[in-house]
């Protein structure tokens, strides 16, 4: 096939022949093969798109309360995720208390980098504050590159069983814990924003610094919570991930980049918007991947980002928010 | 495993440092014969760079006991190429800057040595590479010895020994799409025509995927039975073949070395068990490998992998080409290096072609749950 | 404004007379020197590569300081526009034999179009989003160079690229490139002065007022973006030259963050902090090859300091630098004299000079502005009031097209200005200021009003910088403050700045002014100057509309008032009788 002058790998036609003669002697159609295909993908997609979902929220949170984006929040996932390596694989604790403390460390790193690299510069425009970003997600990434070496290490999954075969689909069984960890976060971000005083204490701050602290909330300790919130959450996606990804310095970086890319489709000051938008983009990178070209699989969310921005740019659920004149 | 690596790295700080002690108390008495290295302290590569290190004192510290280059010891200029192309370009530059350097030692990656290529036929002094693009001893670029099997063999001999051997015809191919995976691809798809057995997919992916859920579908449509890869990076490695074996996949694979490499095995564990792969470096594949894997292992407690063996056999075959030349003279070593007859290495035996590849084959070993156990050798004559 | 040329945006600085060459020859004396130096002195391979890199990557961090530093865009995708001149000569030299010259130039053409397209989307985008469609060309661009092997090679990379005849050998090459790198300093430089370089540094400083102060804030944007792009497409073409081989992975990402972080070191406004950016960044990795015995050590510094400098030195080197030697050169210089400011209204159209019809403005549901009338007529001051919240300064936004009105109609002088964005209205005869001062806190009060001045359809001046100086000196004499034209915003109080931007809507020669809140936060004794100097506007003739919550000044000034409530107009007429009008007094205080 030739698309744009680009000869793409040649999709096999599909026919009962193809197909190998254990299976045709099964009997299924042609057509419940392309659904079992289209089925495998969905899961896939969905997984991995409830990857990016996790991470997009970090990001979101971030921005909401200090309108900051943060090109570190992949690097978070890395740290998590190597914590867990340096505890449940080199020390040998137990996989809950390994947990328990690597998201601790996320906590504290959350501290850290809000007093080391947003604190600071909380007064200035924007651009100064993504620079400094990037330039923490370059130190993190290295730093752990020196102390830990480039091989990457292998993090064992929650559960015994690698997964469990639903039909025609193969259900992985760490996806399937992303999954459903993912779902349990989305309930629990609602109540804890809506329902909750600390939750809406936060909302007020993210929409109107001055007057939360005119009515007595310390925006400074509003802010501190949100980012350690932030590097949990961060934490929590890059150990849930690790199993299937495997540890490696730069795990945190690809999926930060599509996770962005996901709450711009989303819409970006919105936390449903986050969702939506990482299973959206998980799904049409895995669809695109296999439908059209596999090598461009990373550009189709590029390019879905980029026409969100030009044609949407409050994406799927966002407000714009006008400057005032 | 951080206590280890640091035990580690201070038995090698010892380990490099102790050939310079050395060397400036040759270089004392007189002078010393000098080869320059370019390889990776930084970057993406440092720990194979640390390898590759290793294999050339290694081979250093065998030349001088036994009595060293023209009657002088020889000592190793070492270059940070930072894993990038500008900075093997300067590195070899500022090695080049040196006249009193004789030979040098390349890079693994095919790409860097392009990058340097001009340079070093500028210089007109011997470069050993490792890199495995077969264009780069096809550019007329006399310089440029190799001292690994080039990609046209692992494709020739992955088809060769799945044809053969397996009685496989139906494959199925999956390549990275970098320099490396793409050529290996080309190469693969190519032998396969001659063969007869033309591919039935060839399925290229971007490094750094996160998911090979379409792949391993398209290998499964195709009806492959018998599956030929060439992956660059161990993660995707290891998340291919454990989505392989979780939707079902069982047919045969033969692949390019990652396949084999260690953190590869250790990364897709029990996914990878009953794979083969061509491996330029397989220790039992002849006396000399074996010889050159203990003698590895009494020096740095690890098993050797391809990374070290190219080295230790360029600082070989460059200081015996030197001794056999009896002179330092550039188109005198070239003569010596491309009269060198089944010259036994540690990769293998060499038989420089007048393009200056010395291995025209490659090891077949296969994944004994876990354990890398060779196969067979297959070889080329031309 | 004229667009740049393909390798040589020199041209932007065209109209320079005599006096301006001979002043700055010392540059090209320096340049030649430069330049002769290259090609004479030898150095060994290592360090002619290393200088070939550096001026290379200086050319295009110098593409970064137009984009970011003077127009204040982010642009994270440089290593692409790179990426794609030394493709472009990488493959024409090496597979069709093309010139390099010609190669040089259709790579700057290609960077160009392509600059041009990314400035197209910074539209609608701003901040964030121009980042990460930026960053997302940046990843298409490499993605594309890796898998699109019949075009280039992919990852193998492209070969034997080609130089040009002229400068085969490595030394004459690199005099080359030292000779472009001074051409191009040299314009880039001297950008910041010309009429494009106060229109981008307008954008960066307060978009909004830049808007309405006349610059085509779209166009120039798209302008920093195609500069930045060529510069970078000029770098990489030699690039490509001097290295003969080019491959998918030196122009990654990884290297538009590097570029940024050169452009940063130095000082991002100029290329002088560029230039030393760059040297630095090449320099000290060299110098610390030492450092680099652990893996990822000397890039975790390196981030380190990304932060650090931001944080303490966000100006950079040069910024740093250059701060503490205008410190101690003390005072500014006094500027020249100035004779009265002119003002010449245009009366083209009759009585009337803005008539509004019928105008709304909904946010969704709610009805800011809801059916306005107002007649504005020619001469005098016309007062639009009303208590918080009525819709005032969101009709005054209307008007000035900062907002779009949901429906009705805007007529400047019969002029139909309702579609039109600001700039365009400005060019029209309107001006405004702002309630929140929006003055160009980076330059001088002369640049701020300069900048006002030269607002498209300026009549008054005949063209040139002196005519513009010299108009912006009559203005700001005007208000009061010719004597500190030459120095920097920050150093006025808050009533001096609202004059300064009084000075630079009249600069412009408006048809009607618009002044919001002008007496908001001054005190008794500067409102009666601006009621002076309210006086004396209207004596010239020219119209003005004033949105005001001081009812003397208000009472005193102007002549005739529409008051507004709840977005509806509920009275009009002269002054007097409105303010006694019972609706109004009943929405200022309120009924029994």
């Amino acid at each position: 096939m030739v698309l744009f002058g680009l000869s793409l790998p040649e999709r096999p036609k599909l026919s009962c022949r193809d197909f190998p003669a254990s299976d045709r002697r099964r009997g299924p159609s042609h057509r419940t093969r392309v659904m079992d295909l289209f089925l495998q993908l969905l899961f896939t997609g969905v997984g991995i798109g409830a990857v990016y979902a996790l991470v997009a929220l970090g990001f979101v949170l971030i921005f909401r309360a200090t309108n900051v984006v943060n090109f570190a929040q992949g690097e978070f996932s890395m740290v998590a995720a190597y914590l867990m390596v340096v505890f449940a694989v080199d020390l040998q604790w137990p996989y809950w208390l390994s947990f328990l403390c690597a998201l601790g460390g996320m906590a504290l790193l959350g501290v850290i980098f809000n007093l080391g690299v947003y604190y600071p510069l909380r007064h200035r425009s924007f651009l100064p504050v993504i620079i400094a970003t990037i330039g923490a997600s370059i130190l993190m990434a290295n730093s752990v590159l020196a102390i830990y070496g480039p091989q990457p290490q292998v993090l064992e999954g929650w559960f015994e069983t690698p997964g469990i075969q639903l039909g025609p689909v193969y259900l992985d069984s760490q996806y399937l814990l992303i999954i459903a960890v993912t779902m349990v976060l989305v309930v629990f971000n609602y109540w804890f924003f809506e329902k909750t005083m600390l939750g809406k204490k936060l909302q007020a701050t993210s929409q109107d610094k001055e007057m939360a602290s005119l009515l007595g909330i310390s925006v400074s300790s509003m802010i501190m919570i949100t980012f350690i919130y932030s590097a949990v959450l961060g934490g929590l996606a890059g150990i849930l991930v690790a199993p299937v990804l495997f540890v490696s310095i730069q795990m945190g970086s690809t999926i930060a980049l599509k996770a962005f890319a996901a709450t711009i489709i989303g819409g970006f000051g919105d936390v449903a918007g986050a969702i939506v938008g990482g299973l959206a983009l998980g799904i049409i990178e895995t669809f695109g991947a296999a439908y059209i070209s596999v090598p461009y699989k990373d550009g189709f969310a590029f390019l879905v980002l980029i026409l969100f921005l030009v044609f949407r740019p409050q994406g799927l659920f966002g407000e714009r928010v006008a400057e005032k004149a | 495993m951080k206590l280890t690596r640091r035990e580690f790295a201070a038995g090698l700080a010892v380990g490099i440092t102790a050939p310079y002690v050395i060397g400036s108390a040759a270089r004392a008495q007189g002078a010393t014969i000098k080869i320059g290295m370019c390889v990776p302290v930084t970057g993406p590569a440092a720990e194979q760079g640390l390898w590759a290190q290793n294999g050339a004192k290694l081979a250093l510290a065998a030349v001088n006991k036994a009595g060293g280059v023209l009657g002088k010891q020889v000592e190793l200029v070492i270059e940070d190429d930072q894993t990038t192309n500008p900075g093997i370009v300067l590195a070899f530059s500022k090695l080049a800057a040196q006249s009193d350097i004789v030979g040098f030692l390349g890079s693994i990656r095919s790409t860097q040595v392009h990058a340097m290529a001009p340079d070093v036929l500028k210089l007109g002094k011997p470069v050993m590479i490792g890199g495995t693009d077969p264009n780069l001893t096809h550019m007329g670029n006399q310089w440029l010895f190799r001292f690994r099997p080039n990609d046209s063999y692992s494709g020739r001999v992955i088809a060769d020994y799945g044809v053969k051997t397996l009685g496989k015809k139906k494959w199925a191919i999956v390549h990275s799409t970098d320099a490396f995976g793409t050529a290996g691809g080309k190469a693969l798809a190519s032998a396969l025509e001659t063969l007869g057995s033309p591919a039935v997919l060839d399925q290229g992916y971007a490094n750094q995927s996160q998911d090979f859920t379409p792949v391993v579908l398209a290998v499964k449509q195709s009806g492959a039975d018998v599956l030929g890869t060439y992956f660059t990076f161990e993660n995707d490695l290891g998340i291919f073949a454990r989505q392989l074996r979780q939707l079902g996949v069982t047919i045969p694979w033969v692949g390019s070395p990652s396949v084999v490499a260690v953190s590869s095995t250790k990364l897709a564990g029990p996914a990878l068990f009953g794979t083969f792969g061509v491996a330029d470096y397989a220790e039992d594949s002849s006396d000399a490998s074996k010889a050159f894997g203990k003698a590895y292992r009494d020096a740095y407690k690890t098993a050797p992998d391809n990374q070290s063996a190219w080295p230790y056999d360029a600082i070989t075959v460059l200081s015996a080409a030197i001794n056999k030349a009896g002179s330092t003279e550039p188109a005198k070593i070239r003569e010596a290096i491309l009269a060198l007859k089944k010259f036994p290495g540690a990769e293998g035996e060499y038989n420089f072609d007048q393009n200056g590849d010395g291995l025209h084959g490659y090891n077949v070993v296969k994944n004994e749950k876990g354990t890398i156990v060779y196969d067979k050798h297959i070889d080329f004559n031309d | 404004m004229s667009a740049p040329s393909d390798n040589m945006p020199a041209t932007v600085a065209v109209s320079r007379e005599k006096p301006m060459l001979l002043r700055h020859l010392p540059y090209f004396i320096g340049a030649a020197i430069l330049v002769a130096l290259a090609a004479t002195v030898q150095v060994d391979g290592y360090v002619h590569n290393i200088l070939m890199q550096a001026t290379t990557f200086a050319i295009a961090v110098f593409g970064l300081s137009v984009v970011l530093g003077l127009c204040g865009q982010i642009n994270l995708a440089q290593a692409a526009f790179f990426g794609i001149g030394a493709y472009v000569v990488g493959i024409g030299t090496s597979d069709y034999h093309i010139s390099y010259w010609l190669c040089l130039a259709g790579g700057c053409i290609v960077a160009l179009l392509a600059g041009a397209v990314l400035g197209a989307s910074t539209l609608r985008l701003g901040g964030h989003y121009l980042a990460m469609v930026t960053i997302s060309f940046q990843q298409i661009v490499t993605l594309v160079m890796i898998n699109a092997i019949w075009l280039t090679h992919g990852p193998d990379g492209v070969s034997n690229i080609g130089r040009p005849d002229l400068f085969l050998s490595a030394q004459a090459y690199l005099a080359f490139c030292v000779a472009m790198l001074a051409l191009v300093g040299y314009a880039v430089w001297h950008l910041a002065d010309t009429r494009l370089g106060r229109a981008m540094r307008a954008v960066r400083d307060n978009e909004l007022a830049a808007g309405v102060v006349g610059v085509d804030v779209f166009r120039t944007k798209i302008y920093a973006f195609a500069l930045s792009a060529v510069l970078g497409g000029l770098a990489g073409g030699l690039f490509a030259g001097g290295f003969a081989y080019v491959s998918p992975d030196q122009f990654s990402f990884a290297e538009s963050v590097v570029y940024l972080t050169m452009s940063l070191l130095g000082g991002v406004s100029s290329p002088i902090g560029s230039a030393i950016g760059t040297g630095l960044l090449i320099l000290i990795p060299e110098w610390l090859r030492f450092l680099k015995s652990v893996p990822g050590l000397y890039l975790a510094i390196y981030g380190l300091s990304v932060i650090l400098i931001i944080r303490y030195m966000p100006d950079g080197i040069w910024g740093f630098v250059s701060a503490a030697i205008d410190r101690l050169r003390g005072k500014a210089k006094a500027p020249p004299a100035a004779s009265a400011l002119k003002l010449m209204p245009a009366t083209v159209g009759g009585d009337i000079v803005l008539e509004v019809t019928g105008l709304s403005k909904y946010f969704g549901g709610l009805k800011a502005v809801d059916g306005v009338d107002i007649q504005v007529r020619r001469g005098g001051v016309h007062a639009l009031i009303g208590p918080n919240g009525s819709g005032k300064t969101t009709t005054l936004n209307v008007l000035s097209g900062l907002y779009k009105a949901t429906s009705g109609k805007i007529l400047l002088d019969g002029t139909d200005i309702t579609e039109l964005p600001p700039h365009l209205r400005t060019a029209a005869g309107l001006g405004r200021t702002f309630q929140n001062i929006r003055l160009f806190r980076s330059m001088t009060a002369l640049e701020n009003v300069e900048i006002g001045a030269e607002r498209p359809g300026n009549t008054l001046i005949s063209g040139g910088d002196a005519a513009l100086t010299e108009r912006a000196m009559e203005a700001l004499t005007f208000v009061g403050l010719g004597s500190r034209a030459n120095e920097l915003i920050s150093s006025f109080s808050y009533g001096h700045q609202r004059l300064i931007e009084i000075a630079r809507a009249l600069a412009a020669n408006p048809t009607l002014l618009l002044l919001d809140e002008p007496a908001a936060g001054l005190n008794s004794t500067e409102k009666q100057e601006l009621h002076e100097l309210l006086k004396r506007i209207a004596a010239q003739g020219l119209t003005i509309l004033i949105i005001d919550h001081d009812m003397t000044l208000v009472s005193e000034a102007a002549q005739h008032i529409t008051v507004l409530n709840f977005g509806r107009r509920i009275a009009d007429g002269e002054s007097m009788a409105v303010l006694r009008h019972p609706d109004v007094v009943s929405a200022y205080l309120g009924t029994e």
